[in-house]
């Protein structure tokens, strides 16, 4: 007590201390509204701009206070990541802690500076907000509580993957990415904030959210469970789908989405193929329906339908030309990005519930499309896209101008084509890239160095092909050439090819978007090269159909004309795949099941053939 | 429990009586009450009621994420509801091998003893209340308004901060801030003599104190008494010094103590103890500037975070006394037990039955009030 | 066993309890478990001959599925400071076990607080009274097999609200597609 002035009596005159005061300015507190500080946790803001509906604040909400509103008018574009959603707040549970603002993937909420807000009993509704920028009662306040690097909650960057550096790849087809070990996996894994932005974009609406939360939660076999109510080809798209759905990631938006594709791989990596095939085959009917089905084509679209069909009870026969199954997958997709052996596990699934492929069957020659009509109760047809457009310029129809997904299937299938010491690829897109790296490899191993050039008509920044891809064939010293038109493919007088000469393009597209390049010719270079590669598109060899099933059938732009169901107009014919929509993997995955459900449905109801 | 539930007790002709004192009585501290048998000014014995302000807050923090507790916390000591957060943290953080950096550390004792000051300012307005001098009362309250202030600034809100999470504090100190809360400590330490005057030393004030509600150091430790009610009784016992957490052994403090543990001695210990949060608050303020690094360690996603099971027991010295907090992780996203140990469990209801049972009735609210008993946390 | 060593004298002292196993958890903390039967023996152990005056508290942590009731005595020393949790295990049902109030008069408060919100009942306890729960008719709360959010979700209603803001989006075809309660885990 030693610095209290305390006296033990009192004192007349103490009372008059008080006296002080009256020299003492008063304490004045002004009557305006008092502005709140900069940091204040008052009433919500939200930009719409930037809010893309996700609902994370709305899981974080520990008061249960936000509902997800729908507005019509607002964009929505689930390949974006895009809902046309927006947070409501219920004022009556909200505490205003914040951490709605905190977590929000695109920084779009924050809490203002505006804090008073009266009613009466009979106005009670207006304590269910919609916030948008202009504040509570239309009046800005400023911005109080707002997101700062300091306090993020979520985690924008992802595990890194391993990869094998260019130079231990350069001259042969080692497998690239490493894959997630369990603790990348689990951490990368928790990133997640449940949105299902994924499942929206994802062509075959993957379970994304949900497995993702089982890979956290320690069960790999839900996880595997979960992919296979979507998708048997999860090896094949664990390594290789283009990944739609970490285009939708909410938390792209700001920093980089989940690695969604890497942990499908890694969930599928991790339990042993019994395993795997004890899931894909739960559910599978027991009694066979009596019906039978015929695929042409065992690749990533066939394989599904079958998948499908066959778990379903129905006798399913998948006719293959080439000696093994896979299609484009196994003969476009290099080894360095999708090992066989991975290929092949997800085929050996398939199979295991009760698929019949036959390899070296060519329907059109080994059988006809019309033995298959009678001895089958439908047909599918999912041929893929297996011949490569020409470009057509001069000389393209000499023998050493090939076309890429032929080399591609060649060096799959260990056939000798004759690797060029040098070569030009003409495209941009990932089949390019494919084979550009493959015939560097080639050339490592055959002559101790590559050259290869790739040149496409596209600016770089706009190359159709990944950017991954691209960056990666840079780094394995392949020359990339943007912006380049190819003019001629050059002979000289002993009639052997010396290279590609190509003008600088100027323009790709026309005033109204058609394919009209414009090219620069006084810029022209000549591109030495023993091979030229074109790599500019693919199309389906529909001549097993024969001309007058050919004439019969729909068709649009080129390629065969499907109802919703993937049915032609043929009652027992179906398509599906790349053939109908286009190359992609995991469309075809899609397609597959849409082919599948259709064929069940209408098999339901109809006599066997037999 | 209900007034409308209350069925008085018929007692023989005599000069005996029930009064139910509470549960919004300016002469209790927060909503609380006390069920008294008086004969005529004197208590013949007093009997707590709690219960008004159960939240269930134990059972609520159970369906909550780990992060989402942070908002909840702060609630259950309303007016100094800044060792609740740090303790949750603390515990948090203790669970998950989580190590706080620093500059955090000193951030969070800055924000407690700033609490500290504003929450004895308020009681010593309470106090002063329970005897009849309401000028000090509004001076206390106004004077906290002032950390108040700082408090907005700082967190984004006056009294719940809802500042500290797990891994660290949520927003960095703005600039400036050091300035503004030397000026606010100043301005406190140049009213102290005005306090004294009117306060503390008056003996309008000290006549009505002295003797009152007072216990041995024996039964203050039977008791279980804890923070500056035990120190009033001459046992030097903070949870600062005997069990530190945060970077208090980096710090240079006294632990006051008096001797009489009477009304008045709790007071003066409590006002003591101001000087010396002063004294913390402006070292803090001195080193913070150069204790640099992050604010917070990272912690998962809070939707996807599983803690590894375990069980903790922290500890703080709030303004009341000792604070605890036990949590129980079964491994899962969510606690399995948190058992929050207010320092007022003791002190509202043994200890204010005990000193009141022998106490008059105009000194009952004075009691409660210099036993700082604050009902939320004994509610929860 | 212990990870680091106590302090010589606290350590000599609990081993006289049957059947006790040490903890260390940290440098002012020690975790104990034992039987039930042999906690007032310790808890007069180590008040009487180690300075333990102090109860800080006694939680009660429900384990329902192992049909346990588990109790934890937080008991602290003026002298030695370091920290003694104790804790001990009991049968769900019946749910009794003995006060420790003789010892630790701060016990009243928890052993009451545990009854009212477990239904562990404790012998010898002075008040086994309700306190906070007085007009609770319902089982023991804090209890795990009592769902709180249920109990709310059938007694109360959520707010209703029809603002003209909403009326005007449904007008259009918007509306709620998420209310907070489908996502509560």
């Amino acid at each position: 007590m030693a610095d209290i002035p305390y006296k033990d009596k009192g004192s007349l005159l103490n009372p008059l201390k008080a006296l002080q005061f009256f020299a003492r300015p008063p304490v004045t507190e002004p009557l305006e509204p008092r502005p709140a500080s900069a940091n204040y946790r008052g009433f919500h803001l939200n930009d719409w701009e930037k809010c893309i509906g996700c609902g994370t604040c709305q899981k974080v909400c520990d008061n249960a206070a936000i509902t997800m509103v729908r507005i019509p008018g607002l964009p929505a574009d689930p390949a974006q990541g895009i809902r046309d959603q927006r947070p409501a707040i219920d004022y009556g549970r909200c505490c205003w802690c914040g951490l709605c603002v905190d977590i929000c993937p695109t920084a779009s909420l924050a809490l203002s500076r505006e804090y008073v807000h009266t009613c009466t009993d009979a106005e009670l509704d207006s304590y269910f907000v919609l916030p948008d920028p202009n504040g509570m009662h239309g009046r800005y306040y400023g911005h109080g509580w707002s997101k700062s690097a300091d306090s993020d909650l979520v985690d924008l960057q992802r595990q890194a993957m391993g990869e094998l550096e260019p130079s231990a790849r350069g001259d042969n087809f080692r497998e690239i990415v490493a894959g997630y070990d369990d603790q990348q996996a689990l951490l990368e894994a928790s990133r997640c904030v449940q949105c299902g932005m994924c499942f929206d974009a994802c062509p075959t609406h993957m379970h994304a959210p949900e497995y993702i939360r089982a890979i956290w939660e320690g069960r790999v076999e839900d996880a595997v469970r979960w992919i296979y109510r979507t998708n048997p080809f999860a090896h094949v798209c664990g390594r290789v789908c283009t990944h739609r759905c970490e285009e939708a990631c909410s938390l792209g938006h700001r920093g980089e989405p989940i690695a969604i594709r890497w942990l499908k791989r890694y969930a599928m990596d991790a339990l042993p193929p019994e395993r795997v095939k004890a899931i894909a085959a739960e559910g599978r009917v027991a009694t066979p329906s009596g019906r039978r089905v015929a695929i042409v084509g065992s690749g990533p679209a066939g394989l599904t339908a079958a998948f499908d069909l066959a778990k379903r009870g129905h006798a399913v026969t998948v006719f293959e030309g080439l000696p093994e199954p896979g299609g484009m997958p196994r003969y476009g997709i290099p080894e360095y990005r999708l090992p066989y052996a991975r290929l092949d596990q997800d085929i050996d699934v398939i199979r295991s519930v009760g698929v019949d492929i036959r390899c070296s069957t060519w329907v059109g020659t080994d059988i006809t499309l019309e033995e298959l009509r009678r001895d089958f109760d439908a047909v599918v047809l999912a041929l893929g896209l297996q011949f490569g457009r020409s470009t057509r310029i001069p000389n393209s129809d000499h023998p050493q101008v090939r076309k890429a997904v032929t080399l591609l299937r060649q060096a799959t299938a260990g056939e000798a084509f004759g690797t060029p010491r040098s070569a030009v690829v003409i495209g941009g897109g990932n089949v390019a890239m494919d084979i550009a790296r493959t015939l560097a490899r080639l050339q490592r191993r055959e002559y101790g160095a590559a050259r290869v050039t790739v040149t496409a008509l596209e600016a770089r920044s706009h190359f159709l092909a990944d950017a991954i891809e691209v960056l990666e064939a840079a780094e394995e010293e392949i020359e990339i050439l943007d912006a380049r038109g190819p003019r001629e493919c050059v002979v000289d007088g002993a009639g052997n090819l010396v290279g590609l000469r190509s003008w600088r393009v100027k323009s790709i597209f026309d005033a109204q978007g058609r394919f009209a390049p414009v090219y620069d010719e006084s810029d022209e270079r000549l591109h030495e090269a023993e091979m030229v590669v074109e790599a500019i598109g693919q199309v389906a060899d529909t001549a097993l159909l024969g001309e007058a099933l050919t004439e019969r059938l729909e068709w649009r732009r080129g390629r065969l004309r499907v109802d919703a169901d993937g049915r032609t107009s043929e009652p027992w014919l179906w398509a599906a795949g790349d053939m109908v929509n286009g190359p992609d993997v995991v469309h075809a995955v899609a397609d597959g099941h849409r082919v599948a459900a259709g064929i069940h449905a209408w098999l339901e109801q109809r006599e066997s053939v037999q | 429990m209900r007034p409308e539930n209350y069925e008085a007790v018929n007692h023989p002709p005599s000069n005996e009586f029930e009064l139910f004192f509470g549960p919004n009585h300016p002469g209790i501290e927060g909503n609380y009450a006390l069920k008294v048998k008086l004969n005529g000014d004197q208590v013949v014995s007093a009997r707590a009621d709690g219960g008004y302000l159960h939240r269930g807050f134990e059972k609520l923090m159970e369906g909550r994420l780990w992060i989402q507790n942070i908002a909840l916390v702060p609630r259950i000591c309303v007016p100094d509801p800044v060792p609740m957060e740090v303790c949750y943290s603390l515990a948090v953080e203790e669970l998950g091998g989580i190590t706080v950096p620093e500059r955090a550390q000193w951030i969070r004792v800055l924000q407690l003893e700033l609490s500290r000051i504003a929450a004895h300012l308020f009681t010593f307005g309470g106090h002063a209340a329970t005897t009849g001098m309401y000028s000090n009362m509004y001076w206390g309250v106004a004077d906290r308004d002032q950390i108040l202030d700082l408090f907005e600034e700082l967190s984004g809100g006056r009294v719940y901060h809802i500042y500290n999470i797990p891994g660290g504090v949520r927003r960095d100190i703005p600039t400036g801030y050091l300035e503004r809360v030397t000026r606010t400590l100043d301005y406190i330490e140049s009213r102290l003599p005005d306090y004294d005057n009117l306060f503390f030393t008056n003996q309008v004030f000290v006549q009505r104190a002295r003797g009152i509600g007072a216990m041995s150091q024996e039964q203050a430790l039977e008791w279980g008494v804890t923070g500056p009610n035990l120190r009033a009784t001459g046992l030097a016992f903070d949870v600062r010094r005997d069990d530190p957490y945060l970077v208090y052994d980096q710090l240079e403090f006294d632990i006051p103590i008096e001797q009489a543990g009477d009304a008045w001695a709790r007071t003066l210990v409590r006002r003591q103890e101001l000087v010396q949060s002063i004294r913390i608050v402006r070292q803090v303020v001195e080193r913070l500037p150069h204790v640099g690094g992050p604010i917070r360690a990272l912690i998962p996603n809070p939707l996807a975070w599983n803690l590894p099971a375990g069980e903790v027991y922290t500890r703080v010295e709030s303004s009341k006394g000792e604070l605890a907090y036990y949590v129980v992780s079964t491994g899962g996203d969510k606690p399995y037990r948190v058992h929050v140990r207010g320092p007022s469990a003791m002190h509202a209801v043994q200890v204010l039955e005990n000193l009141t049972a022998h106490a008059r009735l105009e000194d009952i609210a004075q009691i409660m009030f210099s036993l700082d008993a604050c009902p939320p946390e004994v509610d929860r | 066993m212990s990870r680091q060593s106590l302090a010589p004298q606290l350590e000599f002292l609990l081993q006289e309890i049957e059947g006790i196993r040490i903890h260390r958890k940290g440098p002012r903390r020690v975790r104990v478990d034992l039987a039930a039967e042999t906690l007032p023996a310790l808890l007069e152990l180590l008040k009487g001959r180690a300075g333990y005056v102090h109860l800080s508290a006694i939680t009660c942590v429900d384990w329902m599925e192992q049909e346990e009731f588990e109790l934890v005595y937080h008991l602290w020393s003026y002298e030695t400071r370091v920290l003694v949790m104790a804790h001990i295990r009991l049968p769900r049902d019946p749910g009794v076990y003995l006060s420790v109030y003789d010892l630790f008069k701060p016990a009243a408060f928890f052993e009451r607080d545990i009854h009212e919100m477990f239904g562990l009942y404790f012998e010898g306890s002075p008040d086994m009274g309700k306190f906070i729960l007085t007009e609770w008719e319902g089982p023991p709360p804090m209890r795990k097999d009592f769902d709180g959010e249920a109990w709310v979700m059938n007694h109360f209603n959520w707010q209703a609200y029809h603002p003209d803001w909403l009326k005007e989006i449904e007008a259009q075809g918007g509306g709620i597609t998420t209310r907070p309660e489908d996502v509560r885990r």
